[in-house]
């Protein structure tokens, strides 16, 4: 994924009166990547998105695609294109209409316009006869499909999506990733995919870029991170997941009923800077395991089951800790059920693959 | 003080023409009320009065200015009786509310008196014996006593003549000399082009016209007759500037100038603008042409519903309208400042209001007119105009 | 689809539930208009309405050109109308909904006033403002005009101003609210997809508008074939439109049959009209199937 950095952002601020929507965020993205932003609603992911699309200019910072700088650009100018969070298809154009607009604009020959939106519809796998259709008369999936023909018709340097799949029910949305996915590798274009889900944006971008009130709090690959959080709040994006407070005192971890035969923790699961003091321990559910007697681990911790789902493959058990601490594990559904509600029960979770990292800090 | 009386004198009476004066709105407001109760008393199927607070309740149809509350509230006073008004806006209208059926609600009525006379023949109006009302024309003006033919109908006497005025031109002497003003003649003039305002009401502008022409509206008219009608309105319309409905946009417009001369009215519409002291607007009656009378006397008369459940009542309310006292309010409004019929009036007068009132003035007038009816082929010449003011265009 | 639609003719069940809809309907609209049309086939002599089945105002109305004078000059007035109250209204509604935001909370009570505030003294004010020596011509000759410059006092034209003036606001706030109910991503994915703003405007501001446009002309269409103030007070009253017309025939010539054939005229002329201009605009080649 090396190469130019297509985009460019550095230091961007803006402010809507005296709220500060984005305070100071820099990011860079390589062509042919796909970045997803992901962060709480409010957060400033659309606000981020206006100001590289052209619709707002920032209050200071910096701002340029393939090496242009775009800071007073018109939207109009701009080589990024926009998939809007309510897919904004002209209600009075056909479908046609609406994915050929771009290139009327360009003054492009009607035929070769009709030419290449029959291929974009071929591309996003749209039925012909869809296209003297007007957008209302589609399904909410193929309008999807209509906006994203039309977003990169034109073809953009960046393809800007704006939560595009968030009004779609699950089912919609998972076929739409996919299409995503393939749309991405296909046409090899820059994709910065707005999500404020977290799984979804780990399933689809190469890169993940996750923002809290206006300041980006962590950029890095799915598995830095899924396994390696920057802090709690990042951690608590990902679901359901196990954070144990512990104290940490050279490189060794205690806590409440957690014994451990050597509690020092290698440094490659301990976050960078991470000194002497409280910090939390994050363990994922599907790492834990009841021990029979006589089992070890390198980690162990008695618990009192509190409740159990049945999340279709596995088992979810809730448990306390002896400190009071909830505890979450999953076991493959089809295992023997190793306990009840109201049963104590001895968890063992290993070294590897925990992470060790400090408490959210206050923004 | 109200919240329009830092406006114009003319939009003050603009908004009481309107009814939307607080005295007009609380009006509205009782009238609405006594409405609801009626309405209320319908529904329960009980028979309670339709007021709370006094013995009875009247309906009393007539044009503004009879209804005021100087003349009224003595009244409802005296015989504890709570008052509705149905306030006429013309009189071919109310006749044909009383027609529709408003009869049954309204007890007396106060109308142009070709319209109460014309309740005689309809079955509207209670049958008068004047004998019951010797003390009113006791101090009537010989010219109304009885018998008053007009107010007549197959020698019944339909109703008692109250107010009355003249119809000629009304002009404004500092800019036009009265003595042209002794025919119709400065109407048709070139000279006067878009100076002339015509009042747009009903027959009223047509009946001094074909006088003008030679033909009396009065008698039976033939198609010649009719279309020398034709010809004078035509003529008429050459030089208009405006027709107008509203009493305060003629009298503005002859006070500022750009009126010459009103047609179609008379001391109805001068004496207003008289009273706020511009006595330099006049009603005039034209010379006799030919031997045919020019000028038109109106009267208004007050008549009884057939049907009213009150009628000693209503002869009681009649006969307070044109009491001396009720007599000088009335001629004396706001609005208007008209003449009445009852001679004892003249005594409570003083020499301003006798000028307003143009007094000295009123029997010449008396003298060189015609007696207003309903003319026999009114809708023939009310068709007649529209198709010319059609034409005119 | 056309299957649903062929079944809810037919179907009883809607059919019964349609029927007291249908009823309040015939009550309320039809009736009146049957009584209408029965009173046109009535005489009047003398101001009274004789029951007698003629064929005499149908007769009149077809022989007598001056009524149709009317109603074209009605019509001409009805239709320059809309025109001129679109030209100033759309401006005006477009910077609303656009530029002016910040006061767009203003300006809507200053409508909803101009909406509540009576026709009949704006339009008396006017008078006052036009008239020979009025305020207009005072301004003027104050900066050095000759007296009575603007003599359109009682004239068409004044007539014209008038139904503009109060009929404006009606106009501006239709316009406004279609070009509010805009979606704003949608101005945005023009300018995103390369359109400037005049081309933003003219491909989808525009044509997004048109209900409300077109919502607007009917409206002001059919208010302003039946104004009656303001020809007669700033017109002067000497040429009549339909509306006046009516009221003298009703009024003054207390001749019901003959006003009502005359109403039934105008509203079937004003609704061929809006048929007319509805064929020629045709919703549907723009908007597609609702
Ligand atoms: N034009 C604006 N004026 C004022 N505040 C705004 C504006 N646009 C966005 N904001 C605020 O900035 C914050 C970030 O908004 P946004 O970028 O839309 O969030 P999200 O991450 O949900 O897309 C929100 O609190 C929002 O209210
Ligand atoms: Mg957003």
């Amino acid at each position: 994924m090396a190469g130019e950095p297509i985009l460019e952002i550095r230091d961007i601020r803006k402010n809507f009166g005296a709220y500060q929507a984005l305070k100071g965020v820099s990011l860079s993205v390589q062509q042919g990547e796909f970045i997803a932003l992901v962060g709480p609603s409010g957060c400033g992911k659309t606000t981020l998105l206006k100001q590289i699309a052209g619709f707002e200019e920032p209050d200071s910072g910096s701002l340029s695609i393939a090496g242009q700088p775009m800071l007073g650009v018109p939207a109009a100018a701009r080589p990024t294109s926009m998939v809007f969070q309510k897919l904004a298809l002209f209600p009075h154009m056909t479908v046609a209409d609406n994915i050929g607009f771009p290139l009327k604009l360009r003054k492009v020959d009607p035929a070769i316009i009709a030419k290449r939106v029959e291929a974009m519809i071929e591309l996003m796998q749209l039925k012909r006869e869809y296209l003297t259709r007007y957008p209302r008369q589609l399904s909410g999936g193929e309008q999807q499909r209509v906006a994203l023909a039309r977003s990169m018709i034109s073809e953009p340097k960046l393809l800007l999506l704006d939560e595009p799949l968030s009004a779609l029910d699950v089912k919609l949305k998972k076929v739409l990733q996919a299409e995503l996915k393939r749309l991405h590798r296909s046409v090899g274009v820059t994709f910065v995919h707005v999500t404020h889900d977290l799984e979804e944006a780990i399933m689809l971008a190469d890169r993940i870029c996750v923002m809290r009130s206006g300041e980006i709090l962590q950029v890095g690959g799915p598995n830095d991170i899924y396994y390696r959080p920057a802090d709690s709040f990042v951690a608590g994006f990902i679901g359901d997941t196990n954070l144990l407070a512990v104290t940490v005192k050279g490189n060794a971890v205690s806590a409440p009923g957690l014994t451990a035969a050597d509690p020092t923790v290698p440094a490659q699961y301990v976050a960078p800077g991470l000194g002497d003091g409280p910090a939390l321990l994050m363990v994922r559910p599907e790492l834990i395991t009841p021990l029979e007697s006589g089992q070890v681990a390198d980690f162990t911790i008695d618990v009192t089951i509190t409740e159990i789902f049945c999340k279709g493959g596995t088992v979810q058990f809730r448990s306390n800790t002896e400190g009071g601490a909830p505890l979450i594990f999953e076991l493959p559904g089809a295992s023997k059920q190793p306990a009840d509600i109201g049963d104590k029960l001895r968890l063992g979770f290993p070294k590897r693959d925990i992470y060790l990292f400090r408490e959210r800090v206050a923004a | 003080m109200s919240w329009y009386s830092d406006l114009p004198k003319f939009y003050q009476n603009q908004i009481k023409a309107m009814g939307l004066d607080d005295e007009g709105m609380s009006r509205r407001r009782l009238l609405k009320t006594a409405g609801a109760a009626a309405g209320a008393a319908a529904m329960s199927g009980l028979t309670f009065g339709r007021s709370a607070r006094a013995a009875s309740q009247m309906s009393y149809m007539c044009w503004e200015g009879y209804n005021d509350p100087r003349i009224i509230d003595p009244f409802k006073a005296a015989n504890d009786v709570d008052i509705a008004f149905d306030l006429i806006v013309d009189s071919p209208g109310g006749f044909a509310k009383l027609q529709a059926g408003a009869s049954r609600e309204i007890d007396l009525v106060s109308s142009d008196m070709p319209w109460v006379t014309r309740m005689g023949p309809a079955g509207l109006a209670l049958e008068l014996n004047p004998d019951d009302y010797a003390d009113v024309y006791a101090t009537f003006y010989d010219q109304f006593k009885p018998p008053f033919e007009p107010l007549m109908s197959e020698g019944k006497t339909i109703g008692v003549a109250t107010r009355w005025g003249w119809v000629g031109g009304c002009i404004n002497t500092d800019i036009t000399d009265p003595d042209t003003w002794r025919s119709y003649d400065p109407v048709f003039d070139a000279k006067n082009k878009d100076k002339i305002c015509v009042m747009d009401w009903g027959d009223w502008p047509i009946l001094p016209m074909a006088l003008h022409a030679g033909i009396d509206p009065y008698q039976e008219l033939d198609a010649a007759a009719l279309e020398e009608v034709r010809k004078v309105l035509r003529a008429m319309f050459k030089n208009t500037r405006t027709l107008v409905a509203d009493l305060t946009q003629a009298q503005k417009g002859l006070l500022d100038g750009s009126l010459l001369g009103c047609i179609g009215a008379g001391s109805y519409l001068t004496s207003a603008v008289r009273k706020q002291g511009h006595k330099n607007i006049i009603a005039t009656v034209p010379d006799p042409k030919n031997g045919l009378k020019q000028g038109i006397i109106w009267v208004e008369a007050t008549a009884i519903v057939k049907e009213t459940d009150q009628p000693e009542l209503a002869q009681k309310l009649l006969k307070h309208v044109v009491s001396k006292e009720a007599g000088h309010i009335l001629s004396l409004l706001d609005t208007t400042c008209n003449v009445v019929t009852n001679k004892a009036v003249e005594a409570l007068y003083t020499d301003e209001e006798k000028s307003i009132l143009q007094t000295d003035y009123m029997w010449h007038a008396w003298d060189n007119s015609q007696m207003h009816r309903i003319a026999p082929n009114i809708d023939e010449m009310l068709a007649i105009w529209q198709e010319e003011l059609a034409a005119a265009q | 689809m056309n299957g649903e639609i062929d079944r809810s003719w037919r179907d009883p069940e809607l059919l019964v539930k349609a029927l007291p809809s249908v009823i309040l309907q015939t009550a309320f609209f039809l009736a009146p208009l049957l009584m209408t049309v029965a009173l046109t086939f009535q005489r009047t002599k003398n101001f009274q309405l004789t029951w007698t089945w003629s064929l005499d105002t149908w007769t009149d109305i077809f022989t007598k050109p001056h009524y149709w004078t009317i109603l074209g000059h009605t019509l001409f007035m009805a239709i320059t109308c809309v025109i001129l109250c679109l030209v100033i209204a759309f401006p005006v509604a477009y910077a609303l909904a656009t530029r002016l935001r910040a006061f767009q909370d203003h300006v809507k009570v200053l409508i909803t006033f101009a909406f509540l505030t009576d026709a009949t003294l704006k339009t008396f004010g006017w008078v006052l403002f036009l008239d020979k020596n009025g305020a207009a011509n005072y301004l003027l000759q104050q900066v050095g005009f000759p007296p009575a410059t603007i003599d359109i006092l009682f004239t068409d034209w004044a007539t014209m101003l008038g139904m503009v003036y109060n009929l404006l606001s009606f106009a501006i706030f239709t316009i406004y609210l279609s070009i509010d109910a805009i979606d704003r991503s949608l101005i945005l994915a023009a300018y995103d997809a390369g359109a400037s703003k005049f081309r933003t405007f003219w491909e989808v501001t525009l044509p997004l508008a048109r209900p409300g446009i077109w919502a607007a002309s009917v409206l002001i269409f059919l208010l302003a074939v039946g104004v009656f103030l303001e020809p007669k007070v700033l017109g002067g009253g000497k040429s009549p439109m339909s509306a006046e017309l009516i009221r003298q025939t009703f009024e003054t010539r207390v001749n019901w049959p003959l006003g009502a054939a005359l109403t039934l005229v105008l509203m079937t002329v004003a609704v061929f009209v809006v048929l007319l201009f509805n064929r020629v605009y045709s919703l549907k080649r723009h908007m597609g199937p609702v």
